[in-house]
């Protein structure tokens, strides 16, 4: 018996067995301090299909050995950018939206292909460069949203000031379009983003069907030994570059979705610390610096959505206070120094 | 082995000593200062004049018949000099004391009872 | 040894460009924006002054671990959360003047031993993602202070003066006036020449440091670490140990690090309890780097130049921005994406350079072996 509880530790990680037993703790205790067992359940569903996609973002690249992506916010700024110049043509309800990822998908090739440049440069040491690439490209953003020539009235400064507005408004615009799209209504609070879910379904089969074409083999055998690829007569560099081009691309996809459940874009310094909460739920669910599988999104991400949903709404009845942030940083950063220091074997 | 252990021991014990040392050399303290009317036991010493007040040799002010003020002793030891002064000349009519603060005592001195160098010119009072 | 590979196969010149290529940007980068913010030079002398007397004790902290090979200690930032403790404790105690200062340093030195003992234990188990790790320990860390400082102290870590607590009875407020340690080692040996003070005490300290750097350096202790810096298995079969004298470094750089958080905060007067030391790593960091520093090479001129360089461009961006665009808040993004940009260029320039190296030395070693059977 003993033995079987410890081989369960070992598969899954002391941490990760402590989280999903809180969990469990937290959801039990819910009737006891007052808060609705299906409002909960509602919430963790809705937040698990707003980040689902920023975390599937981060597959492509771990799985060809090119380390967590630090530098989601790359991606994240292309659809940004996506989105604000879809308002600024305004456009609305579904054309709104897919002109939105169209754009950003244009935006994040670009981006992906020069970050990619980047990354081939410093192999090795992509995750540390990765982070401050990402830190300075959100800053540098933030005096370009200041500068560039947007126009929509929704957009700007009232009193005629120029640039863009820290939080933008998508009511209005594509607001909700996925998850009403079809949405199922389970008594009285449980709202069921069928649209959200399918689109992150639909995105998840593709992210699985491209990992199972030539392509997608050649790019897991260079994570998994790069002079066996190079002897395969495999690009490495063009593998590495197309893996970066594929997890930017999905990221800018994914904070239209975020943006498009939540209600608002976010811009200047928002999405400074944005790939920490999604390497972080990664990680949590079971994947490692140089591996990860679709599997590991899904129990990520419900996991660490479930804490971050949760915690606050128990402890906060409990306690009386507000802990809800301090134990997000806690949490999400804790899981990354936890990764950081398993041992994984050497790479050349 | 041994040697080792007593020296770092005494090396902890040193530096718990000056933490203290600093603690109460460095610890605040509120006195307040009155020129009021005091009775103590059957006497009543009554506020006449206007004084001007150094705590400390920092010079807190002036303080008027029936008025109070506040000053900020720091450390163990201190000394209170009043002076007289009449139409904003100062008289040379000098008072001084002295007094220590333990490191959680506050203190309130009254002028009168000082000048006539009554026990009960200053009242401490313990902080916790 | 392995200098010479890449070395031999540029010119000097060129050479010196990318060895110092951030600070060179950097020099060109103010050269233009000094004149464009139009400020005077006085007010720059001043600034620069009061500047190098509040930072440089913490960048020289951040020397010791890259001599032992640990790259850029972002987890200095736990010492800084250190003295803040520290801080939060005198102003709770009401204990004022430089005994307020020196009790500080003591109650806060045992909590950064323990915090840097802590840090270099992880980062040893992240050996070759020092940077990274140490980067999300510093945020992580930040969690646990909050947790310590918002909702422990005035809750189960008994703190009397209510004044430095929130309204709702537990947890420190936001700002927190140091009023009593203000400029207190500053103004402990007064000098002044014309309209400006000099804080000769705290120079003098900073001064003391870098002897004790200089000295460690040349120390067995020192020499060890020099050793684990540039090769480990080499330095393990002299028979020093590497793990340890890691985590002495980064203990050191720590402790050091609380120092220079308390010598700031009380330059400053007021302390952000929960804002302050965030940005600690990131500017003390991009400071030693515009000094001309590398992850592997840190030396004291770095430090001063970092600081002197970086923090002109730090009070000339607000203005210039003004000047240039005529908003002030791009000059506040742009000294935001100057740091994160100069850390994530000298990050590049350095792995890129490490990469070319082990390059040169396979090619090196392919073409001894094929000379051989050629033979």
């Amino acid at each position: 018996m003993k033995k079987k509880i410890q081989n369960i530790i070992e598969n899954y990680g002391l941490p990760r067995i402590i989280i999903f037993l809180f969990l469990v703790f937290l959801f039990i205790l819910t009737p006891f301090v007052g808060i609705r067992f299906d409002t909960s359940i509602n919430d963790v569903i809705v937040r698990f299909s707003m980040n689902g996609i920023l975390v599937l973002s981060l597959i492509p690249m771990v799985k060809t050995g090119c380390g967590l992506n630090f530098g989601l916010q790359l991606g994240i700024i292309a659809g940004i950018l996506g989105a604000v110049i879809s308002i600024e043509m305004e456009m609305i309800g579904f054309t709104g939206f897919f002109t939105a990822i169209g754009i950003a998908i244009f935006f994040a090739v670009i981006f992906g292909f020069l970050y990619g440049l980047l990354l081939n440069k410093v192999k090795g040491d992509e995750m540390v460069v990765a982070t401050y690439v990402g830190f300075s490209s959100v800053s540098f953003m933030s005096i370009m949203w200041l500068m560039l020539p947007f126009k929509s009235p929704n957009m700007i400064w009232a009193y005629g000031g120029s640039g863009l507005r820290t939080t933008i408004n998508t009511k209005g615009y594509w607001f909700h379009v996925l998850t009403d799209f079809l949405q199922i209504k389970i008594g009285n609070y449980i709202f069921f983003p069928t649209g959200t879910i399918l689109f992150f379904a639909l995105l998840t089969f593709l992210v699985w069907a491209f990992f199972k074409t030539k392509i997608g083999t050649a790019m897991i055998v260079v994570g998994s030994n790069t002079d066996y690829a190079n002897s395969c007569g495999i690009n490495v560099d063009k593998m590495r570059s197309i893996s970066v081009i594929l997890s930017t691309v999905i990221a800018a996809i994914g904070i239209i979705v975020y943006q498009e459940s939540f209600g608002f874009i976010q811009l200047y310094m928002a999405p400074l610390f944005m790939a920490f909460p999604a390497v972080a739920a990664l990680l949590l669910g079971g994947a490692t610096v140089g591996k990860a599988s679709i599997k590991n999104v899904i129990i990520g991400v419900f996991l660490f959505q479930s804490i971050l949903t949760m915690t606050p709404s128990v402890v906060s009845n409990i306690i009386k206070s507000d802990m809800s942030e301090t134990i997000r940083i806690i949490l999400s950063n804790g899981m990354i120094v936890y990764a950081l220091t398993r041992i994984t074997r050497v790479r050349t | 082995m041994r040697k080792r252990i007593i020296i770092r021991t005494a090396l902890v014990a040193a530096l718990i000593l000056i933490g203290i040392f600093l603690y109460a050399i460095g610890k605040e303290h509120k006195v307040v200062i009155d020129n009021r009317d005091i009775s103590v036991g059957d006497i009543i010493y009554s506020a006449s004049t206007t004084y001007v007040v150094w705590v400390d040799n920092q010079e807190i002010g002036v303080i008027k018949k029936g008025e109070r003020n506040a000053a900020i002793a720091i450390g163990i030891s201190h000394k209170i000099v009043v002076e007289e002064i009449k139409s904003n000349v100062l008289t040379g009519e000098k008072h001084e004391k002295r007094f220590r603060l333990k490191t959680n005592e506050s203190a309130t001195i009254n002028i009168p009872a000082m000048i006539n160098n009554a026990n009960e010119w200053i009242d401490k009072t313990n902080d916790n | 040894m392995r200098k010479q590979s890449l070395t031999k196969t540029m010119n000097p010149g060129v050479l010196f460009l990318i060895n110092y290529a951030v600070p060179i940007i950097f020099i060109i980068l103010i050269a233009f924006a000094i004149p464009l913010s139009g400020l005077s030079g006085i007010y720059f002398i001043r600034e620069l002054m009061i500047r190098l007397s509040r930072n440089s004790f913490l960048i020289l902290a951040l020397l010791i671990p890259v001599m032992a090979g640990m790259g850029m200690n972002f987890s200095i930032v736990l010492g800084a959360m250190a003295g803040e403790i520290g801080l939060i404790f005198i102003t709770d105690w009401q204990i004022i003047g430089i005994s307020g200062m020196l009790l500080a340093i003591l109650i806060s030195t045992p909590i950064a031993v323990l915090l840097g003992y802590f840090a270099g234990i992880v980062l040893n188990r992240a050996k070759g993602r020092e940077m990274v790790t140490g980067f999300m320990l510093a945020f992580f860390m930040n969690g646990i202070y909050q947790l310590f400082v918002l909702f422990g102290m005035g809750n189960i870590i008994p703190i009397s003066n209510s004044s430095i607590l929130l309204p709702r009875g537990y947890g420190i407020r936001n700002t927190i006036n140091l009023l009593g340690i203000r400029q207190v080692l500053d103004k402990l040996i007064p000098l002044k020449i014309g309209d400006i003070l000099i804080p000769v005490a705290t120079f003098l300290v900073i001064a003391t440091l870098c002897v004790f750097i200089t000295w460690f350096r040349k120390t067995k202790l020192g020499q060890d670490m020099r050793t684990v810096g540039q090769d480990n298995e080499v330095a393990r079969l002299s028979g020093i140990n590497v793990e340890s004298t890691r985590v002495l470094s980064i203990v050191i750089s720590t402790v050091l690090a609380c120092y220079g958080q308390i010598l700031f905060l009380q330059n400053i007067g007021t302390m952000n309890t929960y804002q302050s030391h965030e940005q600690v790593g990131v500017f003390a960091i991009a400071a030693l780097l515009v000094g001309g520093a590398s992850v592997t090479k840190a030396n004291i001129p770095n430090v001063f130049i970092g600081v002197i360089l970086f923090h002109t461009m730090f009070v000339v961006a607000p203005r210039t921005g003004k000047a240039l665009m005529g908003q002030a808040q791009l000059g506040e993004y742009f000294r935001v994406f100057v740091s994160y940009g100069v850390i994530a260029f000298s990050l590049a320039l350095y792995a890129w350079r490490k990469r070319v190296e082990k390059e040169n030395e396979r090619k090196k070693i392919m073409n001894y072996r094929k000379s051989i059977l050629a033979k």
